[in-house]
């Protein structure tokens, strides 16, 4: 974490609301970014990082961080992601379907190329576990690494990293499989 | 490259790019600066909330806790004083103080002060001296003619 980073949260800690609106402005594109790919829909993803922002916003004065804010806040946004996904699956609510809920992206356009810049790697993601998923998201697009994620997920180091190679598999044999169609 | 690390770049080359909405950003800071007021407002933290936070506040508290009790087993039990010491006095017979041998003893320790002070004293011990003394009466005295 940055001197900036810190300053930043330590006036966040005294109740200063300049400081959290720059903390959300520097990480509000990462982390939805990081919900989309977990949960392959918008309006969830926009969901989360909200729940997970005003969460934040509730621990003025107590905020206490023992690692960087971007890894607290990833997962944060994993573990949300997490139950709206268990929620998401009660409800059988289909991909397709998703996939079709409402954005809230204000400008057309920039939705479209939004999503199509991040439509292959979602889509190639979407058929991989959702737990291999989220390793492999929070590793390689977060810079978080096994130890840190393993104490966020509550799984073992060795778990972490043998969801992460067996996810990496699936990857492959994914793309694997549409080069020779 | 191993195909392994073809795959990782490739997935981190496609980390999505997007962008929050203004309705998004709005709500969620909305909710947000909502959500800090009514912490702020429900928990204001008071001073034992911020001795049990801050370890300097909790060194500090142990210090003015241990100052006040060494302070108060001060005042409850008070050192006996100890009496000063007492010069001891050697009594001297006057006769004994005016001799030659007595006051050069005095003069080599205070000088003529001392020796003033002495004879002061044996004068002193002696009385009053007589209101008038003739030549005559003092040696007669001295020869016991």
């Amino acid at each position: 974490m940055t001197i900036d980073e810190k300053i930043l949260v330590w006036k966040f800690n005294r109740g200063s609301k300049d400081a959290f609106q720059m903390l959300y402005e520097k990480y509000k594109d990462d982390l939805l970014g990081l919900a989309i790919t977990l949960l392959r829909d918008r309006s969830l993803a926009e969901d989360v990082v909200h729940d997970v922002f005003v969460s934040f916003a509730g621990t003025t004065g107590t905020f206490h961080l023992s690692g960087t804010l971007k890894g607290y806040l990833s997962t944060c946004v994993a573990n949300a992601a997490r139950d709206r996904n268990r929620m998401r699956s009660r409800r059988d609510v289909g991909l397709e379907a998703a996939e079709a809920m409402h954005c809230d992206s204000g400008d057309p356009v920039e939705h479209a190329i939004n999503s199509e810049q991040s439509g292959r790697l979602t889509q190639l993601l979407g058929r991989v576990a959702y737990e291999q998923r989220e390793v492999l998201v929070l590793h390689l697009h977060q810079g978080m690494r096994f130890k840190e994620i393993a104490e966020a997920l509550g799984i073992s180091i060795n778990t972490a990293q043998s969801r992460y190679r067996y996810g990496l598999d699936k990857l492959r044999s994914i793309m694997n499989s549409m080069v020779t169609k | 490259m191993k195909p392994a690390k073809n795959i990782e770049e490739f997935v981190k080359l496609e980390k999505p790019d997007v962008k929050t909405g203004g309705t998004m950003d709005e709500r969620t800071l909305d909710d947000s600066f909502a959500a800090m007021d009514e912490t702020i407002r429900a928990g204001r933290p008071n001073a034992a909330w911020i001795i049990l936070r801050s370890r300097a506040a909790k060194l500090a508290a142990a210090a003015v806790i241990i100052v006040g009790v060494g302070l108060m087993m001060v005042y409850r039990n008070p050192t006996v004083q100890q009496p000063p010491q007492q010069t001891v006095s050697v009594a001297k017979s006057p006769a004994e103080m005016l001799t030659a041998m007595s006051l050069n003893m005095a003069w080599r320790r205070g000088g003529i002060e001392a020796m003033d002070e002495q004879s002061s004293k044996a004068f002193k011990m002696l009385g009053s001296k007589p209101a008038k003394a003739t030549i005559e009466e003092l040696r007669v005295e001295l020869n016991g003619v």
